[in-house]
C-alpha cells in the first residue's frame, strides 16, 4: 500500500475514479491526497461521456464562455475575461497567438490527453502566477509506474448529427516498474451546424488533430524523469461571429520534468520542470467574399519557462512552494491588400513583438487546527516585465510611453474551513495584482467584432488590484447535499476599453477606436447553489443555480455577466443501462450593458437527454451512448454569444467507448 | 529514450520554423523606399584653374527638394579656395524656348566647419531631351569674379516621400511645397519637414543681361502655416487617418516642420491647407473626417502623396 500511495502521489495522483472512488481507499492515501490538494473530476459530463474540453469546462458552475462559433470558446472564470485568469497546462504557461482570442489555451488540448481540469477561484489560484479571477489548470494524463495491468487504453468514437461531427479519440499507456509511456491521438471533423430554425450557420465548421506523448523513466526508487509533448493542429475552423476564419493553427507544447520524493523529513516532493511551447495562428478571410479588404493576420507566440515546486509536510501543517518563471514573445501582424493588388500592401503589427517575462514565488499553506477546522493561507510575489520591440507603434497613441515596464505583482489569500457534522463552512479573503495582457498593454488596432471597435493598448496602465471575499456553506447527508458559494471582487483600476475621440478606425467594419483604460473600480459578485438528492441508488438528481452581478464605478453593468442561470439533471442507473436528462437555461439578461455593445438576451431553456448501455464483447466492456442536446430544437443564443449568433439546434449524438 | 528526445527536439525545430515567415520589419519599409544619406558629387566643372564640385544626395539631382554642397578647389594644388559672393541659379529652357527657374538659394552660404557652400534647389521638372536645366554659377576669388554655366540632368524622384507640388494661391502668387523629410517614413510619429517657397514677381524689367537674377527670384515664405490632415486614400481604408499630427510651422532655418503619424505602411495623402501670415487661406480645402469604408478618400485641392 505504501508503495502504491507513493506511486500515486508521484505521478500527480492518477487515481482513476472509475476504478475506485477515493473515499474507499485507505486513510494513508487520503492524507497524501491532501498534500497535493487536488480534487479530481473525470473529463466527462453528466450527460455526455465523450465531450470536448469546452463542453467539459461548461459543466463547471463558475465557468461561462464567450462563443464565437462552434470551436475554441473563451472561458470566463467568475464572469471575468480570460486575461484575468491564469490558464495553464500542468502549470505551464501558454499564450494564444490570436489577437481576436480565437485560440484560448483550452483549444490546444484534447479531452483524451487530460486527466482533469483544476479550477481555482480568485487568489487561491495564484500558485501559477498573478491572477484576479483565479486559475484553470489543465492536468495531463500521466500513468503511474508499476500498474498491475501493463497496457491500458481507451478508444472513443462518435458522430454528432447536427454538424456531422465525427471524432475518433484514442489513448494508450504502458506501465512497468521502471518505465511509463502515455500516448494519445485524436481527430475531430465537423461541418456547419444548424440552428433551432434549421438554418445553416455558415462558417462554423472545424477540423482538429491532436496527439500527445509522455515518457517517464524511474531514475531511482524515489525519483523520475518525464518528457511530455503535445502537438495540436486545427485547420479550416470557421468563426461565424467573426469576419474571418482560421486557416491553420498549430501548437507544440513540450516539457521535461524531474521529480523526487522524500520519505523522511519536511520536504516530501520536489518537482522541477522546464518547458517550451510555440503557437502559430493564421487567419483566413478568403472564404468571406463580403469582405471589402483581404487581410493576412498571422500571429505567433513562443514561451519558455521553468516551474520548480516543493511540497512540505510536518504534522498537521502542509505547504507547497512554487517558483515560476517564463518568457513569452507575442507577435501579430496585419497586412491589408488594396483593391488594386498591384499597389503597395498596407502593413502594421497588432502586437509589435511584445515580450513578457515573469518570475514569481508562491506559497500555499494549510494548517489543520483541529479535526474539524483548517486554515489555508498563501502568499505570492511576482515580477512582471514587458518590452515592446517596435514601441513606435505604441507611441502613436501614447507618445513617450516607456518601451519596457516592470511591475511587482503581490498576492495574498487566507481561508478558514470548518466541518461540523453534516455542515461545512468556509470563509476566505484575498488581495492580488495582475499586469495588463499583451493586447491591453501593447495591442494596436485590434478589431473587436462584438462592439465593432478597434482596440488600442495602453502601456501606461496601472496594475489591476483585486480585493476579494468568499464564503461557502454546505450541508451533506446520506441522500442529499446542498452547497452555496459566494464571492465578491472589488477590483481597482479595472481595465476596459473606452471610446477614444482620437484617431480613426483601420478595419473597415469598425465604427471607431477604443483605447484600453481603467475604471476607478468595478465590483463583481458571484453566487452559486449546488444541490443533489439521491432518490435511491439508481436515481439521482442534481441542480445548480448561478447568479452574478457586476457593475462599474458608475453602477453601470459590465459586459459578459451571466444572467441567472440553472442546470438540473436526473440520472438513472440500473445494471448496464443509464439514462440521463438535463435542463439548462438562462433567465432574461435584464442587466446588460449597451455601452459595451450588448443587447438584451431573452431567456432560454434547452432540454437534453442521453442513454448509455454497457455490453460485453469478448473480454471488453464497451459502452455505447445515444443522446440529444436541445431536443426541442429551440432557437436561442446566450448572453455571451458573440454577435448573437444562434446556438446549435437539435443535436443527436452517438458515441462508443472501449477500454482495454 | 535518447531517440525520442531527439525526435522531440527535431519536432520543436520543425514547428519553430513556422508555416509562414514573419515579416522583416526593416526590409518591409525598404521595399518601396530607398533612402540616400550620402552626399556625392553630382557635377564637376573646371574653370580658370578652379575645380568646382557640386554634391547632392546620391550624386544625383532629383525633381523636388535637393540640398546642395558646393566646393571650390585649386585645380593644381587640390587645396580648397576661399571664394566670396558664390551664387547659384538653375534655369530650365522649356520646349517652346521659355526660360524658367525654380525655388533655390541664390547666394550660397559658406559652412566654415564643413568647408563647403550650402544651398538648395527645388527642381520642378525632370530633364528631358527638349527641356534642359542649366546651372549659372558665379563667385569671386581675390577680387576677380568668375561666372559659368553648366548643363545638368534632373532625374525623376523615385522616393515617393520626397514629392513636391506647385500651385497658384488665391493671392495670384506662385507657390511651391516640397517635402524634405522624412525620406523613409516609419509606422510611428515622424517629424515632417517641408520647404514652402514663392516666386517673387520681378518689380523691374530685365536688365538685358542673361540671366538677370532679379527675373528669377524665389524665396522661402515666412510665418505661414501649413495645416496638415494625413489620410489613406485607398477605398478599403475608408478615409483612415491618424492622430497627434501637428501643422507645419517655420523653423529658424526657414524650413517648415510639423508632425505626421503613419499608422501603417501604404499610400498616404498629406492634405494641406496653406495659410499666409495673416491667416488667410491661400490654397487647400478641408477634407471630410468621416469614416467611409469602400469609398476612395477625397483629397484637399492642395496635397502631396506619400508611399512607403
Amino acid at each position: 500500500m505504501k508503495i502504491l500511495s507513493i506511486v500515486l502521489v508521484f505521478l500527480g495522483l492518477n487515481v482513476n475514479a472509475q476504478n475506485a472512488p477515493l473515499q474507499s481507499d485507505s486513510t494513508r492515501l487520503l492524507k497524501e491526497v491532501k498534500v497535493i490538494g487536488t480534487a479530481k473530476r473525470k473529463i466527462e459530463t453528466e450527460l455526455k461521456m465523450a465531450v470536448s474540453v469546452d463542453e467539459f469546462l461548461a459543466s463547471s458552475e463558475n465557468i461561462s464562455f464567450i462563443k464565437r462559433g462552434a470551436y475554441a470558446w473563451e472561458p470566463l472564470l467568475n464572469n471575468m475575461s480570460s486575461e484575468r485568469s491564469t490558464l495553464t497546462i500542468d502549470g505551464m504557461h501558454l499564450f494564444g497567438a490570436c489577437t481576436d482570442k480565437m485560440d484560448p489555451i483550452t483549444s490546444y488540448v484534447e479531452s483524451n490527453n487530460l486527466s482533469t481540469i483544476d479550477i481555482k477561484s480568485g487568489q487561491e489560484g495564484s500558485m501559477h502566477g498573478a491572477t484576479v479571477a483565479g486559475s484553470i489548470d489543465l492536468k495531463r494524463k500521466s500513468t503511474p509506474f508499476g500498474m498491475e495491468k501493463k497496457v491500458n487504453g481507451t478508444y472513443q468514437s462518435g458522430f454528432e448529427f447536427n454538424n456531422n461531427q465525427l471524432f475518433n479519440l484514442g489513448n494508450a499507456s504502458y506501465s512497468s516498474q521502471k518505465f511509463v509511456a502515455d500516448g494519445s491521438v485524436s481527430f475531430r471533423k465537423a461541418g456547419n451546424y444548424y440552428d433551432g430554425n434549421n438554418n445553416k450557420v455558415n462558417h462554423s465548421q472545424y477540423q482538429k488533430f491532436n496527439s500527445s506523448v509522455g515518457l517517464a523513466l524511474k531514475a531511482s526508487p524515489l525519483s523520475c524523469l518525464r518528457v511530455d509533448a503535445i502537438y495540436d493542429q486545427a485547420n479550416d475552423v470557421g468563426f461565424p461571429a467573426l469576419p474571418m476564419d482560421l486557416w491553420l493553427s498549430r501548437a507544440i507544447i513540450t516539457s521535461v520534468a524531474y521529480k523526487k520524493l522524500f520519505e523522511e523529513g519536511l520536504v516530501k516532493v520536489w518537482d522541477t520542470k522546464l518547458y517550451f511551447n510555440a503557437i502559430e495562428h493564421y487567419m483566413d478571410d478568403t472564404t468571406r467574399p463580403e469582405n471589402l479588404v483581404h487581410m493576412d493576420m498571422p500571429g505567433w507566440s513562443t514561451t519558455y519557462g521553468l516551474i520548480s515546486k516543493v511540497n512540505l509536510k510536518k504534522g498537521n501543517y502542509s505547504s507547497e512552494i512554487q517558483l515560476n518563471a517564463y518568457d513569452n514573445l507575442s507577435i501579430a501582424e496585419m497586412r491589408m491588400y488594396p483593391q488594386d493588388r498591384n499597389k503597395r500592401t498596407m502593413f502594421a503589427y497588432s502586437w509589435p513583438w511584445v515580450s513578457t517575462r515573469f518570475a514569481g514565488l508562491s506559497m500555499n499553506n494549510s494548517l489543520e487546527v483541529s479535526e474539524r477546522s483548517q486554515v489555508n493561507f498563501g502568499v505570492t510575489l511576482g515580477l512582471n516585465y514587458n518590452h515592446s520591440k517596435y514601441v513606435e507603434f505604441n507611441w502613436i497613441f501614447h507618445p513617450g510611453a516607456s518601451q519596457s515596464k516592470t511591475r511587482i505583482l503581490p498576492g495574498l489569500h487566507a481561508s478558514y474551513q470548518l466541518h461540523i457534522n453534516e455542515f461545512d463552512f468556509s470563509v476566505g479573503t484575498g488581495y492580488g495584482h495582475r499586469a495588463p495582457s499583451v493586447s491591453e498593454g501593447y495591442g494596436y488596432y485590434i478589431y473587436n467584432s462584438f462592439d465593432r471597435y478597434d482596440y488600442i493598448g495602453n502601456p501606461n496602465l496601472k496594475n489591476e488590484v483585486s480585493y476579494e471575499a468568499n464564503a461557502s456553506a454546505g450541508f451533506t447527508k446520506e441522500k442529499m447535499g446542498i452547497q452555496a458559494k459566494v464571492n465578491y471582487f472589488y477590483i481597482e483600476n479595472y481595465i476596459i476599453g473606452r471610446i477614444l475621440s482620437l484617431g480613426s478606425p483601420m478595419n473597415y467594419q469598425s465604427v471607431g477606436v477604443k483605447g484600453y483604460t481603467f475604471l476607478d473600480h468595478a465590483k463583481i459578485f458571484n453566487l452559486s447553489l449546488n444541490t443533489h438528492y439521491n432518490f435511491s441508488d439508481d436515481l439521482r438528481w442534481k441542480g445548480t443555480l448561478t447568479y452574478a452581478h457586476a457593475v462599474d464605478e458608475q453602477d453601470q453593468t459590465l459586459p459578459f455577466i451571466r444572467p441567472l442561470s440553472y442546470q438540473t439533471s436526473l440520472r438513472y442507473v440500473k445494471n448496464k443501462i443509464s439514462l440521463q436528462t438535463a435542463l439548462n437555461g438562462d433567465f432574461t439578461q435584464n442587466n446588460y450593458s449597451p455601452q459595451y455593445g450588448e443587447d438584451e438576451t431573452p431567456a432560454y431553456v434547452t432540454w437534453n437527454i442521453s442513454a448509455d448501455y454497457t455490453f460485453s464483447f469478448k473480454k471488453l466492456k464497451p459502452v455505447i451512448q445515444v443522446g440529444a442536446e436541445n431536443l426541442l430544437n429551440k432557437q436561442y443564443s446566450t448572453y455571451a454569444d458573440w454577435g448573437n449568433i444562434p446556438r446549435m439546434g437539435r443535436n443527436i449524438f452517438t458515441s462508443l467507448k472501449v477500454n482495454f | 529514450m535518447k531517440k525520442i528526445l531527439f525526435f522531440l527536439t527535431a519536432l520543436c525545430f520543425v514547428v519553430a520554423s513556422c508555416t509562414k515567415k514573419k515579416t522583416d520589419y526593416e526590409a518591409e519599409i525598404n521595399t518601396v523606399v530607398t533612402e540616400h544619406y550620402e552626399f556625392k558629387e553630382a557635377v564637376a566643372i573646371t574653370n580658370s584653374g578652379y575645380a568646382i564640385s557640386i554634391e547632392a544626395l546620391n550624386g544625383t539631382f532629383y525633381k523636388g527638394y535637393n540640398e546642395i554642397r558646393l566646393k571650390i578647389t585649386d585645380k593644381q594644388t587640390h587645396i580648397e579656395v576661399k571664394a566670396s559672393n558664390v551664387t547659384f541659379l538653375p534655369i530650365i529652357t522649356t520646349a517652346n524656348g521659355q526660360t524658367i527657374s525654380c525655388p533655390h538659394s541664390y547666394s550660397l552660404d559658406y559652412q566654415a566647419d564643413s568647408q563647403y557652400y550650402s544651398g538648395y534647389a527645388v527642381f520642378t521638372k525632370e530633364s528631358k531631351t527638349n527641356e534642359n536645366w542649366d546651372l549659372y554659377l558665379s563667385f569671386t576669388i581675390n577680387g576677380q569674379s568668375y561666372s559659368l554655366k553648366q548643363n545638368i540632368s534632373v532625374k525623376e524622384q523615385t522616393n515617393k516621400n520626397l514629392s513636391m507640388t506647385a500651385f497658384t494661391g488665391k493671392d495670384e502668387e506662385q507657390y511651391f511645397i516640397a517635402i524634405v523629410a522624412p525620406q523613409k517614413p516609419k509606422i510611428a510619429e515622424n517629424q515632417l519637414i517641408a520647404g514652402i517657397y514663392k516666386n517673387n514677381k520681378p518689380s523691374n524689367p530685365s536688365s538685358g543681361v542673361f540671366p538677370d537674377p532679379s527675373q528669377f527670384s524665389y524665396s522661402e515664405v515666412s510665418d505661414y502655416v501649413l495645416q496638415l490632415d494625413p489620410r489613406m486614400p485607398e477605398p478599403s481604408m475608408g478615409n483612415h487617418s491618424s492622430l497627434n499630427n501637428r501643422d507645419l510651422i517655420q523653423r529658424n532655418d526657414g524650413l517648415y516642420a510639423g508632425v505626421v503619424n503613419y499608422t501603417m505602411t501604404g499610400n498616404w495623402t498629406l492634405n494641406f491647407i496653406l495659410l499666409n501670415k495673416n491667416g488667410r487661406i491661400l490654397k487647400g480645402t478641408e477634407v471630410s473626417k468621416d469614416f467611409t469604408p469602400g469609398v476612395e478618400g477625397a483629397k484637399s485641392d492642395l496635397f502631396i502623396d506619400i508611399l512607403f
